[in-house]
Order: structure tokens, then C-alpha cells, then sequence
């Protein structure tokens, strides 16, 4: 397998494929679906998918909804779905402070009431959700009030940051003992109806900066996305199948995990960029090269019906 | 030994004559303030009557800042209050004015630019005659999805501001798609020291979340980039050669003296320790050992003594 990557995914490729392995994790945004729409054909694939017995995952670093929005959308858009089958940098990062971090006491949250939800639920208090705009003058904000209780900051998505959260973070920061966590390090986050505005990423380079300390990162392509879907479900990283649009996030994450991996273009990363990752003498950019590349993940439907 | 290329900067420790005879090489003196002349509102022990000494024995003494928070004609306010005699607004260069001069004399913006930063960058740029794109606060029906834009917006300018929103880099990021768009920064520092040891987030951490958000790199007027000495001396015609840097930051303030080609001279009683300075001398990257200062001094009242023997 080593040997031949980067290859068309044909008919009959797709049946070797399809039998080799007994689950498939997806990707969302640029794979099963952009914005709000489905990508035509995807839930036909999914809900075959299962009906050839295979269980089927998703895994994406948007933080901006929990388990049971996803699961939600899912069903709007016709995929045979549900909550548990959801691994979003939400829910993976609430489950990271508790069984990585085991963090114990609040976390200085900038980020969504997605994310809170999900930190409540796996018994962490966050402070600091919703908007939170300057008040007083400079010499005040060294002197913001600190909740002594907390001992992490968490960065995921947040429409409402602002210097003063920024200021907040840098505060709890400044102590080496508060841990430092950020959902993911995508820097544009797609939207419904197909724009993007700035992402985590963004967001996180800035409470960085501002610190001087690097964050430890939940999302792809760090491992522990995986590791968070494997440990509920025992899965077998051979018999696993990775499909996603990004070199960078998704087919990294794959390689790091030992998985197969089938880059889609029906979103970012394009064939060219791994083929150029391919013929790089580079180990990190070798990573970045899919077993298989596919149009859309469409053209599996034929193998998957036949 | 000012500007000796690759390095070898001793970082050597000056008293009393070897002061003396370092100031009797340098016509210009230029000082950075936070950390050097004043630590927030207290003028460190001294300083403003070496400044005073300095000019009555000649030289010429500049102020170099990367703080942009205050327009020229507050400082000027705040070098009075704090004891500083005659200190022209002339004198002063701040991030905030050498980006105006910046954007009016160097990239000769024909439009607007788009501001992220306070009320001190807006009155640089208001006073150097360059338009302003006009922020307004709360449009009804505006949100991150969909911001209007202005046409005429050719630049954007990002520096400290305390009411920096996620929808401020949204729409800055939306003006950085054109390549003709230009993308200044005031200054890279990621914090700014307070009172008591404690910090507070600066330019460099904004400046960052629009760069990431951009994929592009911004152009950097303030220390330790070259712009701020170009701007001096465009206008008083400074030597390097017989120019010196007093600063209380390696990585901003020794970094832009050497750039410059100045002399640098470290004071102790701001940021940068000696320890640091030490490392940066003592490590293999030529760009790391241009951070180390040829000189160092406890504070700026050394110099006094210097010139008062």
C-alpha cells in the first residue's frame, strides 16, 4: 500500500477498497456537504454505507455546534445519522481537559455556547462565553478580575472576541500552570451559503502571540480526534477508512494514524498539491499524500449498489 | 564596533568615562521611552536630566517608540508632566505617526485606509491628511456574514486597539483579498508591559490573527524594522555612524539599532535582562546575535554621571 499512493479511485478499486476496511470517517464541510447543502449523491453514499454494514463517522474540527446539532443537521440534510457517530472539536475538547488535561476547576472559555454545552456536559464549568467588550481604562486591565478556579484556557470559534477576551486570556496565561488548549488551527471557517470568514486559527494565533506560548491543538491532524472515536468504538486503524478534502488536516491525520485515506476534490486541497506533496523529499509533506483521490465521494455509489 | 556584521556585539557593561567617551563619538542619541525614560507614569530616576544634559552638551536626542496609543501633541503633555523640559513634538516618533508618514510619503496612498487601532494612530493619520475609512458602529442588520464594504479603501492598517472585534478582522481580511490592498502594522510587539510586572496584549498578537487570517505578511513601520530611522532622517539627516540607541527591548529595540547600523546601548531598567542579552550574543544565529547590544547600562542616570564629571 506503501508504495503506490495517490491513485484514481475506480470501480473496481472502490470494491477492494470498500471490502478492506469496516469503518468509514468523513469529514463534513468540502465533503458530505457545503454550507447547507448536501453534496449531491452524499447521503445516498452514507446510508448505503451502513446498509452494507459499515459504520460510518464524522469528524470535523468545526467547533461551533455540539454532537446533537450535528446530528441534527445531518438529519435535515437526509443522512442516516446520529449524535454518537459525531466527533467535533466541541465535544472532543471538553473530552480532552477532562481525560488528557484531567483538568480539575473551571476553564477561561473564549468560544461558543456549542462548546459550553459541551464542557458542562462532561462536568467542566467554563466562564467567559458571550460577548465581552472593554471597560475602564488601559491600566485596569492587568487588573481584570480573575476567577481563581480556573485552570485552563480553551480558544475555539468566537464571533464575539474581542481585545478584552484576548486581554482575559493573556491573563490566566501569564500563570505557567494554566494549561492552554485550542480546538483547531483551520484559519477560514466555512459558513452556510458558501462564504468563510476568519477561523480558530486566527483567533488562537493571537491569544499565542499574545502569551508567548504555543496551544496544545484537539483537531485534526492531531491523533487524538482518532483516538477519541477509536476508544468508544474499538476500532482497527487498518480496517479504517479516512475520506476527507484537506491534505493539511484530514489525509495528515490518517497517515498519523495509521489509516487508509481517500482525498475527495469536491472541496480545498487539489491533486496537483499531492502530487507535489508526493514528489517532495519532505517527511511531513509525505504525510500528506491520500492512498486514493476521488471527484466526489459520489462515484462511490456504483461499488457500493453493485 | 557598531554594525560589525555576523556579530561578536560584548555586550559590555559601561561606567562613568567609557560613557563619556562612547557619547563623545555620537552627535545623535535616540531613546526609546517605556522602560527607558519612564516606567507608566514615573520618569525613571535621572532621565530627564540627561536629556536635558545631552542636548545642552550638543547632541541631538530623538525619541523612538513603538507605542501608538498617543498621538505626538500627548506626549509632549506626558514629557512635561513627568519632568522632562523642552522635549519638542518635532523630537518624538511614535509607530503611530511614522505609519501616517509611512502611508502619505512612501506608499503615496491614493484612497482610504481601513483602521484597526485607537484613537492615537486615527489623529496621526486625520493630521497627516490621510483619509480614513469611517467605522460605523453598529449598522443595523450587519454581521460577520456580511459586511459592506468601502471601494475606495486601499490599505489596511493594524495596530493595538482595545475595541478590536471579530468582526474587525472579518472585514480587514475582506480588504486584504485585493493584492493592490496594502497591510501595514504599527508595531510587533505581542504584549505591552504594565505597572507591577503585569501585561497586556499588543499590536504583534492582532497583527498576527490578520496575517493568519490573510495568508499574507504585513509590512512592519515600527522597531525593529528600518521605517521609524528612514523617517528621522529624512527629516534631520542622521549618520548612522554617529548614532546611538538607548532601549530597554533586545528583540525590538538593540534589533533596530543594529539594523540601522547604530550603536546600541541596553538599559536594565525596563524589560530585556542581561542574561538574555548574554544569550543572544552567545547564540549561533547571525540573527539572534544582531538582538545583542554592543553596550549595557543599569538605567539612564549612568549616563548622568558620565556627563556630569
Amino acid at each position: 500500500m506503501a508504495a503506490s499512493k495517490c491513485t484514481r479511485l475506480t470501480g473496481v478499486l472502490s470494491r477492494q477498497l470498500l471490502d478492506s476496511v469496516d469503518s468509514v470517517l468523513f469529514d463534513c464541510d468540502g465533503v458530505i456537504w457545503r454550507g447547507d447543502q448536501a453534496i449531491p449523491g452524499a447521503p445516498e453514499v452514507i446510508n448505503s454505507l451502513k446498509k452494507n454494514r459499515k459504520r460510518v463517522f464524522f469528524v470535523t474540527n468545526n467547533s461551533t455546534k455540539t454532537r446533537q446539532m450535528y446530528a441534527d443537521k445531518l438529519g435535515k440534510l437526509g443522512f442516516n445519522a446520529s449524535a454518537d457517530e459525531v466527533f467535533g472539536t466541541a465535544y472532543c475538547s471538553a473530552v480532552y481537559l477532562k481525560n488528557v488535561c484531567k483538568l480539575d476547576g473551571k476553564v477561561y472559555l473564549i468560544g461558543s455556547n456549542a462548546m459550553r454545552q459541551e464542557l458542562e456536559d462532561v462536568g467542566i464549568r467554563p466562564v467567559g462565553v458571550g460577548p465581552d467588550p472593554v471597560s475602564g481604562v488601559q491600566k485596569d486591565w492587568a487588573n481584570v478580575p480573575l476567577d481563581n478556579e480556573v485552570r485552563a484556557v480553551l480558544v475555539g470559534f468566537d464571533e464575539h472576541f474581542s481585545y478584552m477576551k484576548l486581554n482575559r486570556a493573556l491573563q490566566y496565561l501569564c500563570n505557567p500552570d494554566c494549561q492552554f488548549v485550542g480546538t483547531n488551527t483551520d484559519t477560514r471557517l466555512p459558513l452556510e451559503g458558501g462564504k468563510a470568514v476568519p477561523g480558530t486559527g486566527c483567533l488562537l494565533k493571537a491569544v499565542e502571540t499574545a502569551a508567548q506560548r504555543q496551544a496544545q491543538v484537539v483537531g485534526k491532524p492531531n491523533i487524538f480526534m482518532f483516538e477519541c472515536v477509536a476508544s468508544q468504538f474499538g476500532l482497527d486503524p487498518e480496517r479504517c477508512l479516512m475520506v476527507g478534502d484537506r491534505l493539511d488536516t484530514d489525509i495528515m491525520l490518517g497517515s498519523n494514524c495509521g489509516l487508509k485515506t481517500l482525498l475527495t476534490l469536491t472541496g480545498v486541497s487539489t491533486v496537483a498539491e499531492a502530487e507535489a506533496n508526493q514528489k517532495s523529499e519532505c517527511p511531513q509533506r509525505q504525510k500528506m499524500v491520500p492512498d486514493y483521490y476521488i471527484e466526489s465521494i459520489a462515484d462511490i455509489l456504483p461499488a457500493l449498489q453493485a | 564596533m557598531a554594525g560589525a556584521a555576523g556579530g561578536g556585539r560584548g555586550c559590555v557593561t559601561l561606567c562613568g568615562a567609557q560613557i563619556r567617551d562612547l557619547l563623545d563619538a555620537k552627535h545623535n542619541v535616540l531613546f526609546d521611552c517605556d522602560g527607558v525614560i519612564w516606567n507608566g507614569e514615573t520618569a525613571v530616576t535621572g532621565a530627564p536630566e540627561v536629556v536635558s544634559l545631552l542636548k545642552q552638551r550638543g547632541k541631538r536626542v530623538f525619541f523612538v517608540t513603538n507605542n501608538c496609543t498617543r498621538p505626538r501633541e500627548n506626549y509632549v503633555q506626558k514629557f512635561s508632566r513627568l519632568g522632562f523640559t523642552d522635549v519638542a513634538e518635532e523630537e518624538i516618533f511614535s509607530s503611530a505617526y511614522c505609519s501616517a508618514a509611512y502611508l502619505r510619503d512612501v506608499a503615496r496612498l491614493q484612497g482610504k485606509v481601513y483602521v484597526i487601532g485607537c484613537g492615537g494612530v486615527l489623529k496621526e493619520l486625520r493630521d497627516a491628511g490621510v483619509p480614513v475609512a469611517e467605522e460605523e458602529d453598529a449598522e443595523p442588520g450587519a454581521s460577520i456574514y456580511n459586511c459592506p464594504l468601502d471601494p475606495d479603501v486601499k490599505a489596511v492598517l493594524v495596530g493595538y486597539d482595545e475595541n478590536f472585534t471579530f468582526m474587525k478582522l472579518a472585514k480587514a481580511c475582506c480588504y486584504l483579498r485585493s493584492s493592490e490592498c496594502l497591510f501595514l502594522a504599527t508595531d510587533p510587539d505581542p504584549w505591552h508591559p504594565l505597572r507591577g510586572g503585569r501585561v497586556t496584549p499588543g499590536s504583534g498578537s492582532l497583527t498576527a490573527a490578520l496575517e493568519t487570517a490573510s495568508s499574507r505578511k504585513a509590512t512592519v513601520i515600527g522597531k525593529p524594522s528600518r521605517f521609524m530611522f528612514d523617517c528621522i532622517s529624512s527629516q534631520f539627516g542622521l549618520d548612522p555612524a554617529h548614532s546611538l540607541m538607548i532601549g530597554d527591548r533586545l528583540e525590538t529595540d538593540v534589533l533596530f539599532g543594529s539594523n540601522c547600523g547604530l550603536a546600541t546601548v541596553l538599559t536594565l531598567t525596563g524589560v530585556s535582562t542581561l542574561q538574555e542579552a548574554f544569550a543572544f550574543r552567545d547564540s549561533q544565529e547571525p540573527q539572534q546575535k544582531h538582538c545583542a547590544p554592543d553596550y549595557v547600562v543599569e538605567s539612564v542616570a549612568d549616563i548622568l554621571q558620565a556627563l556630569e564629571e
